[in-house]
């Protein structure tokens, strides 16, 4: 595939992005996002060749909405004046991609997505934000700290954000002749051995004269497939067909997957949040110092008091 | 789900990435410069979650949790450093604590 006209795509891209970036009247600025936005929807197009791609048409057209949504939204967080502002603006980025992951039908991440991203650590920046807010003065329009409003070398930065997505593309184009065969959905159906429990429940539920345990996995593999359908072998060589219903869920999967694939991973993770709720609580906490005399003045202070007191009641 | 629709997941991937990289380049608020390392993140997250899905191997999307876990831990303890730095100087921009480097 011919990479000239993705090149041309990233350098619009790119040049939108640095023009977006200085300082200028609003509407303009939104007139160069919305122009870094087409060029972005133009390399993908370029890349994906056309809608058929997706399984259906509607398939599509969600991905492209969600992925330009990203991709605005991420702009204008980063060329936005406040603060406040970019941290709502990747509230509208993790929706998208939570929007991206339901087409890729990983619903459990998506969800945890929103939770996670948007319910708790948004909440945190925002806190931050607030906390250390200048900005008090009740004037109508409230000028934005300089480091806020003029960008750091946008020229430089630009270039190599625009090399990386050169780099990219060209990985992406070339890679994708070389990609591994794609698996199977049947493998899914594998899960659901480590899962007996729940696979006799619902095998009984089928059919309850079939003979539990299956095949014993000495003897063989109990689940088995032959074109589209997918059955199960008793140990006395029975087989039952398997509704897709029982297929395991994403949940499950990921789970299995998790406790299965990456055990020590999770414990790791488990002290990584530990450790770090630590860390936060001992950084920002505020310690005061104290002269001798003031710490005298607290330890003392509710002796002196009482001796006032009495005196006052002599007197 | 076909290699050209995989193609294009990676792209927007990496123009997350993109955007995220040049922003933190760029913007001299240090809580935004946070905020853009979170937006490199979620480039990462969706090239992990689309490769998953393609090869039907569900480690992509635990990859994903464990991206979740890091950027929680690195936003607290990077907002707790800048509400510490930020105490102490009373401003919110990087180029104020180049004093820091010795």
């Amino acid at each position: 595939m011919d990479l000239f006209l993705p090149y041309i795509a990233c350098l619009t891209f790119a040049l939108a992005l640095f023009v977006a970036l200085r300082p200028s009247p609003l509407s303009f600025r939104v007139l160069m996002i919305a122009i870094g936005s087409a060029a972005a929807g133009w390399l993908i197009g370029l890349i994906m060749g056309s809608l058929s791609a997706f399984a259906d048409v509607s398939q599509g057209l969600f991905f492209i909405i969600f992925s330009l949504c990203a991709i605005a939204a991420s702009m204008r967080l980063i060329t936005h004046d406040r603060p406040v502002y970019s941290a709502l603006y990747f509230v509208l980025v993790v929706l998208s991609t939570a929007g991206l992951f339901l087409l890729l039908e990983a619903e459990f991440m998506a969800f945890a997505l929103v939770i996670v991203y948007a319910g708790a650590i948004l909440i945190t920046y925002m806190f931050v934000l607030m906390l250390s807010n200048q900005t008090t003065e009740s004037t109508e329009e409230q000028i934005q700290a300089s480091y806020d409003r003029i960008p750091r070398e946008p020229a430089a930065a630009v270039g190599v954000g625009f090399l990386l997505l050169c780099l990219i593309t060209g990985t992406v184009v070339d890679g994708s002749s070389s990609l591994p065969t794609q698996g199977s959905e049947q493998s899914q159906w594998t899960t659901l051995e480590n899962l007996p429990k729940q696979f006799e429940s619902s095998v009984m539920e089928l059919d309850a004269s079939f003979a539990w345990p299956p095949m014993p996995s000495s003897q063989g593999v109990a689940i088995r497939h032959d074109g589209d359908e997918t059955f199960i072998v008793s140990s006395e060589g029975k087989t039952l067909v398997l509704p897709d219903e029982l297929m395991p869920r994403n949940t499950q999967q990921v789970g299995w997957s998790l406790v299965n694939d990456f055990p020590v991973s999770l414990e790791l993770a488990g002290v990584i949040l530990l450790m770090a709720m630590f860390g936060a609580a001992i950084l920002a906490r505020r310690a005061i110092e104290l002269g001798e005399e003031e710490k005298r003045s607290i330890l003392l202070g509710s002796e002196t008091e009482t001796e006032e007191d009495s005196a006052g009641a002599q007197s | 789900m076909t290699s050209s629709a995989l193609a294009g997941y990676l792209i927007v991937s990496g123009l997350l990435l993109v955007i995220g990289l040049v922003g933190f380049l760029v913007r001299r608020n240090l809580i935004v410069m946070f905020l853009c390392t979170e937006l490199m993140f979620q480039g990462a997250a969706i090239a992990f979650v689309a490769i998953g899905r393609y090869l039907f191997d569900y480690s992509g999307q635990v990859m994903v949790i464990f991206i979740l876990t890091v950027a929680a831990a690195e936003a607290a303890l990077a907002l707790a450093l800048v509400v510490l730095l930020h105490r102490q100087s009373n401003t919110l921009d990087s180029d104020a604590f180049g004093e820091l480097r010795e």
